[in-house]
């Protein structure tokens, strides 16, 4: 099997020197695993793309992510790719703080540079985290909206829960997140169940953005979208990647949408990480086989 | 998989003056969807190109020169040997193994990459595709459209078209809104895969003209010429690419004049 390029580098020899500092990275993975069922070691064996399953052998459970890493940092988008079922959502979840990571590392810095393992919070403390610094953009918008409440409801809500009290500065807040992922504020007090699939996912991404987060998690933002729609959305968010120093982790099945919004990549198949690489590598010469399979499919 | 040649010194390989050192680099590709056949498509190039050289590779389609620059800027994986490159800093670091995000980021400012085909980004106006390669190369935004407007007004493109959104222009408009994106301010090292093949022959000589411009600043440009006409007008050096490997290298006139010139182009 191909090495990966992490393998590669530290196969190289003796470190160069490196042309920029190293990055602080917003969010450091290492050896992240969710396990559904039995949790013991006996689960791995016999999981992951040599097998070519991630239900364990020997105990029944699901081994939907194991040994993941990934690192991201400010003002760049890392790609997650892979089909459904291949653990890719499972790690968004366990980074969001959806569900609790079975093993594994996480290494969290925000803006202000303090730094957090995510692994150890407490859950409290990780829904403060969810309000202030990590936000999640869901492919269903009835996962991150409240669908009769307004859009200047909706993406009210987390400036609440972060202390806003002033109504008028709320109000305002929410106008102009509103307005920066084009919602006509006409629509402002109109509930967004009776928005369509597309504004729906703007409204998402404005409250997303409401208390400035230091790492974004988008989780098929435009699967389910018509064509039309998505590329708008999709233009939105390349827009608000390029202006803003967020790190992003962009989730996708679709070769369109990592391509646009990501400079490096992962690609996972049944629970592992297979391959990572610069986006265009990945594209123009995709090493695992199930990578190739991937970009042959895509590509047609 | 062949590993690196731990014991060689990279720092040795690139006095000051050189920018790019080649050494032993080969180039597999394995299809695994193609009973895992593999294509040995470089199988052991040297090539270095000094700062203010334009090094041009010359040889039969299929050569491996193309993939040979597609190394170079980390779209293809290299499968042995190294890519030194030194750096506007005096850095020296290895392409071909360096982590994904120092590429990404060398890339921006050190590395100018112009193909043969621009695979325009989806609805984005002519004049931010050129721009964002300025603010990569660490321009502030305004300045960025500034020098946006210069490199297209330098290749030839007109200001009713720079709103429009690249993906609708022609393909000789697209490869020069390539050039003017990788050209905007000098990078240290210049890519060039077949840069004029879709230009009309008033644009191709303006085009040419650009790269020979650049090459007095003190850029490095390595290049893929289709005709020998660009090669003669511009490189300071040939090399002759065979097989995967390197069949001459030298001056252009001589090695074009020598056998390996029936070879080139087409």
């Amino acid at each position: 099997m191909s090495l990966t390029l992490h393998e590669r580098a530290q196969y190289a020899g003796a470190p160069l020197a490196s042309p920029a500092p190293a990055p602080a990275w917003t969010l450091s993975v290492r050896g992240l695993g969710k396990i559904y069922g039995d949790t013991s070691e006996e689960s791995i064996a016999g999981t992951g793309p040599e097998f070519g399953t991630a239900v364990s052998p020997n105990t029944g459970a699901i081994v939907a992510a194991w040994g993941v890493d990934l690192d991201v940092a400010p003002g760049e988008a890392l790609g997650v790719i892979g089909e459904s079922g291949s653990g890719k959502s499972t790690v968004l979840r366990c980074i969001a703080g959806d569900e609790p990571a079975t093993a594994g590392e996480m290494l969290f810095t925000d803006h202000g540079g303090s730094t957090e393992r995510l692994d150890q919070l407490s859950p409290t403390e990780r829904r403060r985290m969810r309000i202030s610094d990590i936000s999640v953009v869901y492919q269903d918008p009835a996962l991150g909206l409240t669908m009769d409440v307004s859009a200047g409801g909706n993406v009210a809500d987390p400036l609440t829960a972060a202390g806003w009290r002033n109504f008028g500065r709320i109000r305002s807040r929410a106008t102009e997140l509103l307005q920066r992922t084009e919602v006509p504020i006409a629509r402002m007090d109109h509930p967004v169940k009776a928005f369509s699939g597309g504004m729906k996912q703007r409204v998402q991404i404005a409250k997303s953005l409401a208390n400035d987060p230091s790492l974004l998690l988008l989780d098929e933002p435009t699967t389910g979208l018509d064509a039309s729609v998505a590329a708008g959305v999709l233009d939105l968010m390349r827009g608000l990647l390029e202006e803003t120093n967020v790190a992003a982790i962009v989730v996708s099945h679709d070769f369109s949408v990592i391509e646009m919004l990501t400079t490096r990549v992962i690609v996972m198949q049944h629970g592992r990480v297979v391959e990572a690489g610069l986006t265009d590598q990945l594209l123009e010469d995709p090493q695992h086989p199930y990578s190739q399979q991937l970009v042959a499919a895509a590509r047609g | 998989m062949r590993e690196m040649d731990s014991a060689l010194d990279l720092q040795k390989e690139l006095p000051e003056g050189r920018v790019l050192a080649v050494r032993g680099l080969t180039k597999d590709f394995t299809m695994h969807l193609v009973d895992g056949r593999v294509a040995h498509a470089l199988k052991g190039v040297d090539l270095e190109v000094e700062q203010g050289e334009h090094v041009a590779l010359a040889g039969p389609s299929g050569a491996g020169k193309s993939t040979l620059l597609r190394c170079v800027y980390r779209t293809y994986l290299t499968t042995s040997g190294a890519i030194g490159l030194r750096t506007s800093t005096g850095a020296v670091v290895d392409l071909a193994t360096m982590p994904d995000w120092d590429v990404a980021m060398l890339r921006g400012r050190e590395i100018g990459y112009v193909s043969q085909f621009l695979r325009a980004e989806p609805r984005r106006p002519v004049i931010e595709i050129v721009a964002r390669a300025g603010i990569a190369r660490g321009m502030e935004r305004g300045e960025a459209l500034d020098a946006a407007a210069v490199a297209l007004r330098r290749v030839g493109i007109d200001e009713a078209l720079w709103p429009v959104h690249a993906t609708v222009l022609s393909g000789g408009q697209k490869q020069r809104v390539n050039i003017a994106a990788g050209t905007i301010s000098p990078p240290r090292l210049l890519l060039l895969d077949e840069p004029v093949s879709a230009l009309d022959p008033v644009n191709r000589v303006s085009v040419l003209d650009l790269i020979a411009g650049l090459r007095e600043q003190g850029v490095a440009v390595l290049s893929v010429f289709h005709d020998l006409e660009a090669i003669e007008m511009l490189a300071t050096r040939v090399v002759v690419v065979e097989g995967g490997r390197v069949a001459a290298d030298g001056d252009p006139h001589e090695v074009l004049r020598a056998n390996h010139g029936l070879a080139v182009a087409r």
